[in-house]
């Protein structure tokens, strides 16, 4: 098993978080979070949000890798959860597959989707970019409280995402049309604290498979961190996240990624540089 | 009129009248689909499978992956899917609503809906079986109800394989309190309480119900809820990746015969097939 930490500009973010856990604490409970790999609009640049993208090629692989990971690292679960979208789903189910798990339970909800990008749904970030400016892409895309404009009526993908079936049982006010990283997180962390939380506490062994903002919340949560500081933390794509905690459920050590140096540093770069403007 | 009447016809016609003069209609108000998973490599090698975890062969894929596309293209779309815990029929669920765009919808698994276990007959061939013991024998131990083969014991190469999985620690009975070797009948007792508590409220609740299981689990289920008789469920043999519509009224009782959904020439092959299986092998001398 190979335990790396990440490097470049989120190496400071990191070393500030192992000062935080100088003191030794015991580990009680032992969490793994993955973000799904690249999906088809991912390889087109494109804001995916809500829409059910499936994965690509490439992203299936790194789901594929993920699960290997685990297995070499003999890890077992007792309960998964992931969002209701398919390139979560599709993550989970080939991660389940790589470690010969898959007669777990697994709990799928909106709660844990992709943050949603209303009106820039479908748009390619490039062009997007290139028509409001970087600075207000990097705006949407990486702000705490800033939604994008919403998607109403009108947009092309309004009827495929907002009355597709999944959605049925959501109240009007519980659906959204747009998203800022903020309203994610507050509709995240209640399926974090009544659902998941119970189960680690019981001693279970709990696997997360989700999108990059949802496990974001759930990340700022349990490392106490700051608006500013969770906007500058991109998590990598199809790594096994590996958090252990304490009886209290905080961190005793900074996350843990599993998996080669060179994959770990590769998806870290990849992400980073999305959103800037193709000349 | 009826003492004239051939007495194997006796029951039938009575049953009819009996119908007419009830005036019952019988309204479709559910939907429920009851899946056999596709070949598995013990399958391909006639092996009773059982409670011994596989993966589905490129064929099995295959299998669930047109089920899926022929379900989606009927225009059909699924609100829950129930499960075993063995692997196969976990796998051709994800196929199945993969290739429907469904994947969000919840599957629930449980050991009710295992395969029937096979005792100390898991591991063997069925066609070696049959020159034997002989094809009828070998028969009556696949589809007679009430036969119990001999249970497996520690001794068995496959009993561990079983016993010390983890998933078999989280069944809603004891490890020592699951089965050693079941008849049909022991399946169908077990299955129920799962079909009546856990998947009857989710179809009561409108929601059309994927059951992506095994041969005998499904046998049961469907001899459960068309009233097959004790003799009859033995001529009763299910095709492999062949979605079986029931379509039942509000007291969940069938409207019409299931039907098996798809080219019926392939359909009859299928069953065919899984006849053949137990069909001793004669070898040349």
């Amino acid at each position: 098993m190979l335990i790396q930490k990440a490097s470049g500009g989120v190496a400071d973010a990191f070393l500030f978080r192992v000062r935080k856990f100088k003191s030794q604490r015991m580990a009680a409970y032992r969490l793994v979070l993955i973000r799904h790999g690249e999906s088809c609009w991912n390889q087109e640049n494109r804001f995916c949000g809500w829409f059910d993208a499936d994965l690509s090629e490439a992203g299936v692989q790194e789901a594929k890798r993920g699960g290997q990971a685990l297995k070499d690292s003999g890890f077992e679960f007792d309960v998964c959860y992931t969002s209701v979208l398919q390139r979560a789903i599709r993550t989970l189910w080939l991660v389940l597959d790589g470690i010969d798990q898959m007669w777990l339970p697994v709990h799928r909800t909106w709660r844990l989707n992709e943050r949603h990008y209303g009106g820039l749904t479908g748009l390619n970030k490039a062009e997007t970019a290139a028509r409001h400016g970087e600075a207000q892409v990097k705006v949407w895309r990486r702000s705490y409280d800033i939604p994008p404009p919403p998607m109403d009526a009108e947009h092309d993908l309004y009827s495929a995402i907002s009355q597709d079936r999944r959605y049925r049982d959501l109240s009007k006010d519980q659906l959204p049309i747009c998203e800022s990283l903020k309203d994610t997180i507050a509709r995240a962390l209640p399926f974090w604290n009544e659902e998941i939380v119970p189960q680690i506490k019981e001693g279970k062994k709990v696997l997360i498979a989700a999108h990059g903002n949802s496990l974001r919340g759930i990340v700022k949560h349990l490392e106490d961190m700051t608006d500013e500081a969770i906007m500058n933390l991109n998590l990598p794509t199809g790594i096994p996240i590996v958090y252990e905690l304490d009886k209290n459920l905080k961190p005793i050590k900074p996350m843990q990624f599993l998996g080669d140096e060179e994959t770990v540093r590769k998806a870290m770069e990849a992400v980073a540089a999305q959103g800037k403007a193709k000349k | 009129m009826m003492y004239f009447l051939p007495c194997g016809k006796f029951t039938e016609y009575f049953r009819c009248v009996y119908a007419c003069l009830c005036k019952k209609t019988r309204m479709p108000k559910y939907k429920l689909f009851l899946l056999r998973h596709g070949e598995g490599a013990w399958n391909k090698e006639n092996r009773f499978c059982s409670w011994v975890d596989q993966h589905l062969s490129e064929e099995g894929v295959k299998e669930a992956q047109q089920c899926g596309g022929l379900l989606k293209e009927q225009g059909y779309r699924l609100d829950a899917v129930f499960t075993s815990l063995l692997t196969r029929s976990i796998q051709t669920a994800w196929l199945v609503t993969q290739a429907m765009g469904d994947e969000w919808v919840p599957v629930l698994k449980s050991w009710r809906l295992n395969e029937r276990h096979y005792g100390a007959l898991i591991g063997l061939n069925r066609a070696e079986l049959a020159l034997n013991h002989g094809e009828e024998e070998v028969r009556l131990w696949r589809r007679s109800y009430d036969i119990t083969p001999p249970p497996i014991t520690e001794s068995h190469p496959f009993f561990f394989d079983i016993y010390n999985d983890r998933r078999y620690l989280t069944c809603d009975v004891p490890l020592e309190e699951l089965p050693r070797s079941e008849s049909l009948k022991q399946v169908l007792d077990r299955l129920l309480p799962y079909w009546n508590n856990v998947i009857v409220p989710e179809i009561k609740k409108d929601r059309t119900v994927l059951i992506s299981a095994h041969g005998n689990s499904c046998r049961a289920l469907l001899k459960h809820i068309e009233g097959i008789s004790d003799d009859d469920i033995v001529g009763v043999t299910l095709p492999t990746g062949i979605p079986i519509l029931l379509e039942l009224d509000s007291d969940l009782q069938p409207v019409k015969p299931h039907e098996l959904l798809g080219n019926q020439v392939q359909i009859q092959n299928a069953i065919r097939k899984v006849e053949d299986q137990g069909k001793a092998k004669k070898t040349d001398t």
